[in-house]
């Protein structure tokens, strides 16, 4: 079914002689920028399709005050479905966000049919009265899978630089 | 029922002294200067955990009040505290956020500085010869720093009451937990909201705005009677909330929180709060413990602090554990903190420049339930200190 944003994602893979053809670079691109374009018109139900069933999203960052790794966020497809759910629940901040996103890397394992990518992300910020600021900078890490009809997001670390999110977000990066 | 005349809008509410806040605490320069002189340069701040400063040379830099500090564990294991600027012209001495050094040195003339704080080198300094200024008076200033269950506090008056004066026993809540188990921070952020740094504290002590939070009123409200809830106010503006209970599964896709992941004397849906006077909290729910601290920026900014706390040495499945318990509430992510952040915003914008003219207080429960006595406790210390009725602020 098509959305009111544009159709789904389309693959260009064939079935040639009961083989897939895996996804190119271009349409694993397409996959990253589609995931930002539904986190940001808050179209979850489209984000959640584009990942696989075993899915892992993480926000993580590098504490220069603790010197140590942390955790922000961590969920398994299930988990993040559930929590966008249950985003109109909630007193979320006023405006949007909008990600800006360019694809730097793309490192493809043509044997396990996968592709590691690595993005930059700008998330900014528009209050209702139209003004933008930052509201996040960072960097995906993202292993997409290349053996179905169409590619998927097996995992998403949204990596931040940035660390004040001001009063941050229930919506993901 | 109607809308309210101009007149009406204005005029002195006809409540109970002490029952409602006049809107010029949350933006008055004056009284923003005040609070600086008469609260912050008075009280014990939390600065750090002593997990943050483990090893010996370890420092953690901050700032309380304005001012840079830097906390480090010295080659004799003990934790001080000193003014982060240079004896000499003034420059701040440690940039880092934190590490590990036996010295640290000024970039601007290479005065140097042990975990002592006192001042070991200075270049060329036979220059000063006659001047008086000598390395043997050239250290740090030291600021007066006491620990309390891993917690490091700080005080800038040197002529301050002990830390446990100052607490009063308002930590005691916890006193199953603590003294029990070495804890350890595994989550920090800082973040700049625009709101003035009580409308953000205020978050804490009011129970009653639970009904903001779609989690509070899935898990905490429906969990317990509001006869169990117990909120102890003390002389000096503290506050402690025990008797809080949370079902966590009934918020659609979290789970429970089991008896064998919670903190020594927890359990799994107890939370416990004790938001110290004026702007410090400390919050366990379970399996998780949640520190803050809110400072001012100017009348219409703040500063929040936030750590998440674990067990030291635990296993990393019980760690990853803590980590999504503690991300389920808080964090920049989480569900209940950044709408706290929220409301304190969305309070700036009416108080901010006036139109708002006083928040009332006014609900009394008998210190259970949702009842304001803990906001009362708080502005009644406020005044205190600050020499002002905190109902008319200005006009007294």
């Amino acid at each position: 079914m098509e959305s009111a944003y544009g159709p789904p994602l389309q693959s260009s893979n064939q079935q040639l002689s009961g083989s897939l053809v895996p996804a190119s670079n271009d349409e694993v691109r397409e996959l990253i920028y589609r995931s930002c374009r539904y986190l940001d018109l808050q179209d979850f139900d489209a984000y959640i399709a584009l990942c696989a069933s075993d899915f892992r999203y993480k926000i993580t960052l590098y504490s220069p005050e603790l010197r140590k790794e942390m955790i922000w966020l961590n969920h398994d497809r299930n988990g993040l479905a559930s929590l966008l759910a249950a985003v109109p629940r909630h007193l979320v901040r006023l405006g949007s966000l909008q990600r800006n996103v360019t694809a730097y890397t793309i490192e493809r394992d043509e044997t396990n049919k996968s592709a590691d990518v690595l993005s930059a992300f700008s998330v900014f910020n528009i209050d209702n009265e139209g003004r933008p600021s930052v509201f996040a900078v960072g960097h995906y890490y993202d292993t997409v899978s290349l053996s179905n009809d169409q590619p998927l997001l097996v995992s998403r670390n949204a990596r931040l630089a940035s660390r004040d999110l001001g009063i941050g977000s229930h919506i993901p990066i | 029922m109607s809308s309210r005349s101009a007149q009406s809008w204005e005029k002195t509410p006809s409540l109970p002294d002490g029952h409602y806040v006049g809107g010029t605490v949350y933006n008055d320069q004056e009284i923003f200067t005040d609070e600086r002189k008469h609260i912050f340069d008075k009280v014990w701040h939390f600065v750090c955990h002593e997990s943050e400063v483990a090893e010996i040379f370890d420092f953690r830099t901050t700032e309380r009040a304005d001012v840079p500090l830097i906390v480090t564990r010295g080659e004799d294991g003990r934790i001080r505290t000193f003014i982060n600027v240079c004896s000499h012209r003034g420059a701040r001495v440690v940039m880092g956020s934190g590490g590990n050094a036996r010295t640290h040195t000024c970039f601007y003339h290479h005065w140097t500085y042990d975990t002592k704080g006192s001042c070991v080198s200075m270049p060329r300094p036979e220059a000063y010869a006659g001047s008086g200024v000598c390395k043997e008076n050239m250290g740090l200033r030291e600021v007066k720093t006491q620990i309390k269950w891993g917690f490091v506090f700080v005080n800038l008056d040197d002529d301050c009451p002990s830390l446990d004066d100052f607490l009063d026993g308002a930590l005691n809540i916890f006193d199953e937990v603590l003294p029990k188990v070495e804890l350890e921070v595994f989550h920090y952020h800082r973040a700049e909201i625009d709101a003035n740094w009580k409308a953000y504290q205020e978050t804490i002590v009011d129970l009653y705005h639970e009904f903001m939070h779609v989690i509070l009123r899935d898990t905490q409200m429906p969990a317990a009677s509001m006869d169990d809830r117990e909120m102890h106010t003390y002389a000096n503006g503290h506050v402690t909330i025990a008797g809080l209970k949370a079902d966590y599964d009934k918020y659609e896709g979290w789970t429970g929180r089991s008896d064998a992941s919670c903190f020594p004397g927890l359990d799994p849906d107890d939370a416990r709060f004790a938001p110290l006077f004026p702007a410090q909290t400390f919050i366990t729910r379970g399996t998780v413990m949640r520190v803050d601290t809110v400072q001012p920026i100017t009348a219409h900014k703040c500063l929040i602090e936030s750590r998440g706390l674990g067990i030291k040495g635990e296993s990393v499945d019980d760690r990853m554990m803590r980590i999504d318990h503690h991300n389920e509430y808080w964090g920049p992510f989480g569900r209940n903190v950044t709408e706290d952040a929220f409301a304190a915003e969305g309070c700036e914008v009416s108080f901010g420049k006036g139109a708002a003219l006083r928040g009332i207080i006014a609900r009394d429960e008998g210190g259970k339930g949702q009842c304001d006595s803990g906001l009362r406790g708080f502005w009644t210390e406020w005044s205190r200190r600050m020499g002002r009725p905190f109902s008319h602020p200005i006009n007294s």
